[in-house]
């Protein structure tokens, strides 16, 4: 089975590094991933598509064709861009900005 | 005029004395600020005759009409000089706060010249400029000084060298805001040689804005985008850039072992994921910074900035160390010494292949990690084997009769990316203007992480016009001077609309980029007066000959050869790599020539 290794926030998301899984090309490998780890579903394929900013590579170089044929000795990894984004609902006022006040990080994904 | 100051302070330490006088403002439109503002202003101060370490070098601190608005991430400055390090021109910018502070002190440029009969350190409050003696603070170490300088981010900023400078190592840092550094080539030297310790700054004025309702306008709108953008808003705030570590040890191009290879079995240790689970505090942001991508690391030695990705790997995996805490360690070392960290990893590695290959009798072993913080301080003390170190890897391995293990461009150690996987990489470092440097374009963007779209990393043909857009772009966003990460969520025109907005001169994007390419054969012509040529352009014969045994760069060297032809004719120099006629007349700078 294909070794896929996971790296950044999805690691988190589908709570492991790694998983071996089923499938013959990407494209199966990737919907056998995404029914094991469900949380996953929607974050890296978008109408039947790699999403815009994800890189994922077969032993280290880039695929792009859902149709590449994977073996059991392949390794597919996964990286995000980190996935997601959102405008900010609540804009600093520009007087923060000229007084020079430093900006108030709000932690993790400050939008 | 709105955005610039019109203001040039011209200092010289030889008799302690300061004027001031108007910037020219053609030359402001030209050059916009930063690095073009200040290579067009070394073009006129230093020429060939003279010696980087020699009274006679400048310091060339400059802003841009953008800094201290509050548009997004325009905390930035620059610094201008010729490098000790390369003899080239050198431009190193930084984020923090005192670029913010020095804008608001009234001023666009400052040029320091000469050489104080005993240490200085200048004090700037708007038009009241100071000199005070540095005698008894000579030695201090960043940190310290800083601190006991007066540093408070919104209102006073210290900038300083540290013993590195002092003692003249070619590869010293300035460094700002206690741990921002202009780190690369070699600046912190010049300083030194200049017996100049630190300048701090207070300021009180107001940038004006040309049209304040657009700029708001464009100020909302640049918000959004950051904040949409995936990469501006999650990835570079969760992980940092050390996020990168993996990616590119999964894809066989991160430089490894001083490049002996292209893969390292511990980049899982060093990693953005390992950074942020164990070690980090929380994020930090510069001046007016959305993204917040500084890390605040701990370990049971240190808490402070960094380390960002370009040093984690210098000291991991370069060096061929997986000890993430020593590597912490060893960043705030270098902030403390005032060392560059990509040249100061670079550099133990070369010397730990000397080494163990027996061309020089030292005991330094990749994967030592106990070996890290020893050295950096014999490096910055020029002590020892330090004393060897010091000036980077190129004069290390010539000395002992292997220049080709330095792996270095026009000598300047070269960042993580190792180009034997990534072709157009290769030519960056090859053909830029300040040696090898990631930071004067960089394809990560297009060949390995898919912005704004992915191409054929290994490709050689056509690769050359990527770069060369790259490099212009670069140089522009280097010249307003904003971070470049804003470039991954906002599209140049609106780097060109703020310009506008702001000066209340018309720049769209096309004359934005042209900016960068007149920057950029300015910075090319004042490399040829220097003596460089062609025969520059190149890279170590490793990269060139040695194609990695394994992993998916496996069989692939640089094929420089046939991209730097390319390159040139894109360029439209000639066939020795000097800018033809028509393109210096095009971009205004036939009469320099």
């Amino acid at each position: 089975m294909p070794l896929v290794k996971l790296y950044a926030n999805l690691r988190n998301i589908a709570g492991t590094k790694e998983l071996s899984i089923t499938g013959a090309s990407l494209g199966q490998a990737l919907s056998e991933l995404v029914r094991q780890c469900p949380a996953l579903d929607g974050l890296i394929l978008e109408n039947g598509q790699i999403r815009p900013h994800f890189v994922i590579t077969i032993n280290g170089l880039n695929a792009i064709d859902l149709d590449a044929v994977v073996t059991e000795q392949d390794m597919i990894a996964i990286f995000p861009p980190i996935a997601g984004g959102q405008s900010n609902p609540h804009p600093l006022p520009l007087s923060l900005w000229e007084s020079g006040t430093p900006f108030p990080h709000r932690g993790k994904g400050w939008g | 005029m709105t955005g610039w100051n019109e203001k040039i302070l011209d200092v010289d330490l030889t008799t302690q004395t300061y004027k001031t006088y108007p910037l020219d403002m053609e030359m402001a439109r030209l050059f916009i600020g930063g690095r073009g503002l200040g290579a067009r202003l070394l073009w006129d101060l230093v020429g060939p005759e003279v010696d980087p370490l020699s009274p006679e070098n400048v310091l060339i601190f400059t802003n841009g009409p953008l800094t201290a608005t509050g548009y997004q991430t325009s905390n930035r400055f620059s610094v201008t000089t010729k490098s000790p390090l390369t003899g080239t021109v050198l431009d190193a910018n930084s984020g923090g706060f005192w670029g913010m502070q020095f804008k608001k002190a009234g001023y666009d440029v400052m040029i320091v010249r000469g050489k104080a009969e005993k240490p200085v350190w200048i004090e700037i409050k708007n038009d009241v400029i100071t000199f005070h003696d540095a005698s008894d603070l000579w030695g201090m170490r960043v940190f310290a000084l800083t601190e006991k300088l007066g540093q408070n981010n919104n209102k006073r900023n210290v900038l300083c060298i540290g013993p590195a400078g002092e003692n003249l190592s070619r590869i010293a840092s300035i460094m700002n805001d206690r741990e921002r550094a202009l780190a690369r080539g070699g600046p912190g030297a010049v300083m030194g040689s200049k017996n100049l310790k630190a300048i701090v700054v207070e300021g009180k004025d107001r940038t004006q804005i040309d049209d304040p309702e657009r700029f708001k306008f464009l100020l909302y709108e640049t918000r959004k985008l950051l904040a949409a953008s995936p990469l501006t808003s999650q990835a570079l705030p969760e992980f940092g850039t050390v996020v990168l570590m993996n990616i590119m040890n999964n894809i066989g191009a991160l430089a490894t072992r001083n490049h002996q290879q292209t893969q390292f079995e511990g980049a899982e240790a060093i990693s953005g994921e390992e950074l942020t689970e164990k070690y980090l505090v929380k994020n930090s942001s510069c001046w007016a910074c959305p993204i917040g991508c500084t890390r605040i690391s701990k370990t049971e030695k240190v808490e402070g900035e960094g380390p960002e990705f370009e040093s984690t790997w210098a000291f991991g995996a370069q060096c061929g160390i997986d000890d993430l805490p020593a590597i912490i360690e060893a960043n705030s070392l270098c902030n403390d010494l005032g060392l560059d960290t990509i040249s100061a990893g670079s550099t133990i590695a070369c010397g730990m292949e000397l080494s163990e290959k027996g061309y020089m009798d030292a005991d330094l072993r990749f994967g030592r990690a106990d070996q890290l913080a020893p050295v950096l301080e014999a490096m910055a003390y020029r002590r020892d084997i330090g004393s060897d170190l010091a000036d980077g890897s190129l004069r290390l391995a010539t000395k002992y009769g292997h220049p080709e293990l330095s792996m270095s461009a026009k000598g300047m150690e070269m960042p993580a990316y190792d180009p034997r996987g990534m072709q157009g990489q290769g030519l960056l470092y090859a053909t830029s203007n300040r040696g090898g440097c990631h930071m004067r374009g960089n394809m990560v963007g297009p060949e390995v992480l898919g912005l704004p779209k992915l191409i054929d990393r290994f490709q050689v043909q056509g690769k050359s016009s990527f770069v060369i857009l790259h490099q212009n772009v670069s140089a522009a966003i280097d010249s307003l001077v904003v971070c470049k990460f804003t470039n991954m969520g906002v599209a140049d025109e609106y780097f060109a609309r703020v310009l506008s907005s702001v000066t209340g001169i018309h720049y769209d994007t096309g004359e934005m980029t042209r900016v960068g390419e007149r920057v950029w054969n300015l910075e090319r012509l004042y490399n040829l007066r220097e003596g460089f040529s062609m025969k520059d352009d190149t890279l170590p014969p490793r990269l060139l000959n040695e194609a990695p045994a394994d992993g998916p760069s496996q069989g692939w060297v640089v094929q420089l050869e046939p991209m730097l032809k390319e390159y040139y004719r894109g360029r439209v120099w000639d066939e020795n790599g000097i800018p033809k006629k028509q393109k210096l007349e095009e971009l205004g700078l036939a009469s320099l020539i």
